[in-house]
């Protein structure tokens, strides 16, 4: 709905835009004369070369070249290779006898050639890495793609490391990206589509899935919401997911970013969408469940027992990450009948100096905690150790010699950041952070009235969000039951369903093909 | 039937939910403190009168599971509609949406008497209620789904409450039980009455049946549903009678709130106050279903959006409780929307189906004849 009118009004912008340049009747001819010119390719060489220079601004790194006296060629001097330029590209054309069209096509030993009669397309391929060919005489050109693919080398993935399983990670270029996934998953029914978004950047897009796993619906809503995109530019991945997401006022992240092939292929394989953005080492996964946000690639290469350990552990982090502060302070300003006295007396005894109500210390020392974290992201790593070290160290102890905190407050909050880096997901990891703390604010004002309150918010948000239209809080609401054994726990492969509850749609044509999904996993065993 | 209810086949949920909506939106407020009441009438033989009162609610739901089959698509209000006509239908089914506001009412006040005498002294009670109607607002807005959502991990989430009570269960005293059905009938029904207020909730059936998917089912989960509330209560009712003595249990106004504060942990004490705290999740579906179906309600009866209907019904609710104030007020107004429940929940079903069964037959003597 919500993108459908947007494209109507996209719509009614160009309609709008239209009659006035029309109405400007002091040039009309000429208007249309420049349209014509700019659409066609023309039969001289010296005017389409002109035209060329003309829509890419003639830059410094523009070259043109005439081979022979018929065949020329133009191209952006740090886009092609220029190995194959040399070494077969200009040997083939100087030997070419016939000079036409169709022959230079046919006689050239390269791949990817094509040919075209509309400028727009000519300048565009060329600015991706083409060379073209423009023979006098002939109001077509030629488009030999030799495009040179600059990227770094494939590196472990650093964000989302893992101690058993594969150790590469996506990079910045598209088809190296493509091909990962293509290596993981040799199967023709991997499905790859390719968008341009972004009027400015014209950043190359690619939608994978594998038919017969993945839900149509999915892939007919992601199509959709990339075609309505209507914007300028777009530099990463995360700013795409943001951008298609269901719920845009939510902290809470509904796709996962990730950057590790072994995971995307894993999340294709149980029929999820992704999305790979040239220029971005980080692919796009939906839709994601709240509770799959927290499962690593790794618990898949582990025995199930400790990958089950492994994930309760996560579970029992972010209940801790983001209950343990405002626990403390709840009970400390309004409830210490709750507490054992055996246990309120050291509490009290290292509270005896601090001269601040708790809600500060906590949001204090909180805050603190998120300036190192903030500090040690940006620094170089070099430096970053330092900071763990005069963050953590310095700044806890003198804190505490100088009354200001705590020594127990300090234990809780470490932990509680201990906690929340547990989250396999650095978006949502970043969520958990964030999320204390307004319920240490509502602690420090209601006690343990305001974190239930709390709760209960984060409860009815967590039920009303869906990704890609599939309920946020799967499998467990609506219940999965199958499905649960691959949640918060790990089931042995046996007893586990290939397919994630997120993508599954009520039908008997799913159903059945899920049993063959099932079947299939245990053969492989 | 003219005014069919049109629902899509993505607005329904499975029938299985039904057991966790049923437990949830029986279990609320009243588990605090049923066992007093009870206890002044039926003595030491409460446990039957709980037993009786699941009985009569089991029977008034089977009566309603069978009413609503011979309409299929209608809720109770369109049963109301067809049966009594355009004006006095209307005219029940308006009494029926008093009768769910009234029960959003008689929850939430309840539940800030609690927290105003367990936690919060000091803490108003208008500010407890608007925090509430917000929270309902909210999960009210996005839908039955997101409602029932709340309805199974609130059951999920509650599941520790009845396990922290076997600790309690170290200083049972069996004797406290003994002799077995030393109350006659009439105390263990009037028992059996005073649980009214306890047990309804499961009337949320009438409104939502036409949303069951698999409706066959329906009749299997909700007894499961029953089922499982009856014996968390039974489990409660007996842990209290073998905790307290008479003298004491009558005494106490909150008994289950009282056998929590005597459970003790290593690194926790007073248990209730958390106890206290938390029953926000457990009374929240509660408040969001009596919500849900009184609007269901108000819509046959006037056109009207939800959130001007929510935000009527919260502003009335949050005026109506300045005239309930004192701990007495509540107490009376509990009895006397006991006795309402007790009519509306167990008593009308049968009556309503008892009329439509004679409509029909009538009206298939008729066809028969014709």
């Amino acid at each position: 709905m919500f993108f459908g009118k947007k494209k109507n009004e996209s719509r009614k912008k160009q309609t709008e835009t239209l009659p006035p340049s029309s109405q400007n009747k002091e040039t009309p001819v000429q208007a249309n004369d420049q349209m014509k010119k700019n659409e066609t390719i023309s039969e001289t060489t010296e005017i389409f070369i002109q035209d060329v220079k003309e829509r890419v601004l003639s830059p410094a790194d523009f070259v043109v070249r005439h081979v022979t006296e018929k065949i020329s060629i133009t191209f952006v001097d740090n886009l092609i290779k220029e190995d194959i330029l040399n070494l077969k590209l200009l040997p083939a054309l100087q030997n070419i006898e016939n000079e036409s069209p169709e022959t230079i096509i046919s006689q050239l030993p390269l791949p990817q050639i094509n040919k075209t009669d509309k400028m727009t397309d000519c300048v565009d391929t060329m600015l991706t890495g083409a060379v073209v060919i423009h023979v006098e005489g002939h109001s077509c050109a030629i488009l030999v793609i030799i495009p040179a693919r600059e990227s770094r080398g494939l590196t472990p993935p650093e964000n989302e490391s893992q101690v058993i399983g594969s150790q590469v990670g996506f990079n910045e270029s598209l088809s190296t990206n493509i091909s990962l996934v293509r290596r993981y998953i040799a199967n023709p029914n991997l499905g790859n589509e390719k968008f341009k978004v972004g009027k400015q950047t014209n950043t190359a897009l690619s939608v994978m899935y594998i038919k017969g796993i993945v839900a149509e619906q999915n892939v007919n809503t992601i199509r959709q919401r990339i075609e309505a995109l209507d914007i300028q530019d777009i530099i990463d991945s995360a700013e795409l997911s943001e951008l298609i997401d269901d719920n845009k006022l939510s902290f809470f992240p509904q796709m996962l970013i990730t950057e590790r092939p072994d995971r995307f292929c894993d999340g294709l394989l149980s029929g999820k969408v992704g999305i790979l953005v040239d220029g971005s080492s980080m692919a796009i996964l939906c839709p994601y469940s709240f509770f799959e946000f927290f499962q690593s690639r790794e618990d898949k290469n582990l025995r199930w027992p400790i990958a089950t350990f492994l994930r309760l552990l996560r579970f029992v982090a972010i209940l801790i990450s983001i209950f343990l502060t405002p626990l403390y302070v709840g009970a400390l300003t309004f409830h210490y009948e709750v507490i054992p006295q055996s246990l309120l007396v050291p509490l009290s005894e290292s509270r005896a100096r601090v001269p601040f109500p708790p809600i500060l210390e906590a949001l204090f020392l909180e805050l603190i905690m998120e300036l190192l974290r903030e500090a040690g992201a940006r620094l170089p790593t070099k430096i970053g150790q330092t900071i763990g070290i005069v963050g953590g160290i310095v700044l806890g102890t003198a804190a505490v010699q100088a009354g200001i905190t705590s020594n127990i407050l300090i234990i809780i909050v470490a932990l509680c950041a201990l906690s929340s880096f547990i989250t396999p997901s650095y978006m949502m990891g970043n969520v958990i952070r964030i999320v204390r703390f307004p319920i240490i604010i509502m602690a420090g004002f209601w006690g343990f009235y305001g974190i239930m309150l709390a709760f209960c918010i984060l409860l009815i948000h967590l039920l009303r969000l869906t990704s890609l239209g599939a309920p946020y809080m799967s499998p467990f609401y609506p219940p999965r039951i199958r499905s649960w054994g691959d949640s918060i726990i790990r089931f042995p492969y046996r007893f586990t369903v290939r397919k994630s509850a997120t993508t599954r749609v009520d039908g008997a044509e799913f159903s059945s093909n899920q049993d063959g999904q099932k079947n299939d996993r245990n053969v492989e065993e | 039937m003219k005014n069919k209810l049109q629902i899509g086949t993505n607005e329904m949920f499975n029938a299985p939910l039904l057991f966790y909506i049923i437990c949830a939106s029986q279990v609320g407020v009243g588990v605090h403190g049923f066992q007093a009441v009870i206890y002044q009438n039926a003595k030491h033989d409460a446990w039957i009168s709980i037993i009786i009162s699941f009985l009569a609610a089991y029977l008034s739901v089977f009566m309603s599971l069978k009413l609503l089959k011979m309409y299929e698509t209608e809720d109770i209000f369109g049963v109301n509609l067809d049966l009594f006509g355009k004006y006095i239908g209307n005219f029940i089914n308006l009494l029926l949406v008093i009768y769910s506001s009234l029960a959003f009412f008689a929850i939430i006040r309840n539940y800030t008497d609690v927290i105003n005498a367990w936690v919060f002294p000091e803490l108003k009670p208008s500010f407890i209620m608007i925090t509430l109607m917000i929270l309902v607002l909210y999960a009210f807005t996005a839908g039955l789904r997101t409602i029932i959502g709340i309805c199974f991990f609130s059951f999920f989430l509650g599941l520790w409450i009845p396990v922290a009570l076997i600790i309690p269960l170290n200083y049972a005293n069996v004797n406290y039980l003994l002799p077995v059905f030393s109350a006659d009938l009439v105390e263990l029904l009037k028992g059996a009455y005073y649980m009214t207020f306890t047990v309804a909730g499961f009337e949320v059936i009438h409104t939502l049946y036409p949303f069951i998917k698999e409706k066959e089912k329906a009749k299997k989960y909700v007894s499961l549903g029953l089922f499982f509330t009856m014996f968390l209560y039974l489990f409660v009712m007996i842990v209290t009678l073998t905790f307290f003595s008479g003298e004491q249990l009558e005494r106490t106004i909150w008994a289950t709130l009282s056998l929590f504060s005597n459970i003790r942990l290593p690194f926790l004490e007073r248990i209730e106050l958390i106890t206290v705290c938390f029953w926000m999740i457990v009374i929240l579906p509660n408040l969001c279903l009596y919500a849900w179906s009184a609007f269901r309600g108000m819509k046959r009866i006037a056109n009207i959006s939800e959130m001007k209907f929510i935000l009527g019904m919260f502003s009335l609710i949050f005026i109506g409780s300045f005239f309930i104030e004192t701990r007495s007020e509540i107490y009376e107004f509990n009895n006397k929307f006991g006795y309402t429940a007790f009519i509306i929940v167990l008593i009308y079903p049968m009556v309503l189906y008892l009329i439509a069964y004679i409509k029909k037959s009538v009206s298939r003597q008729r066809a028969g004849k014709e």
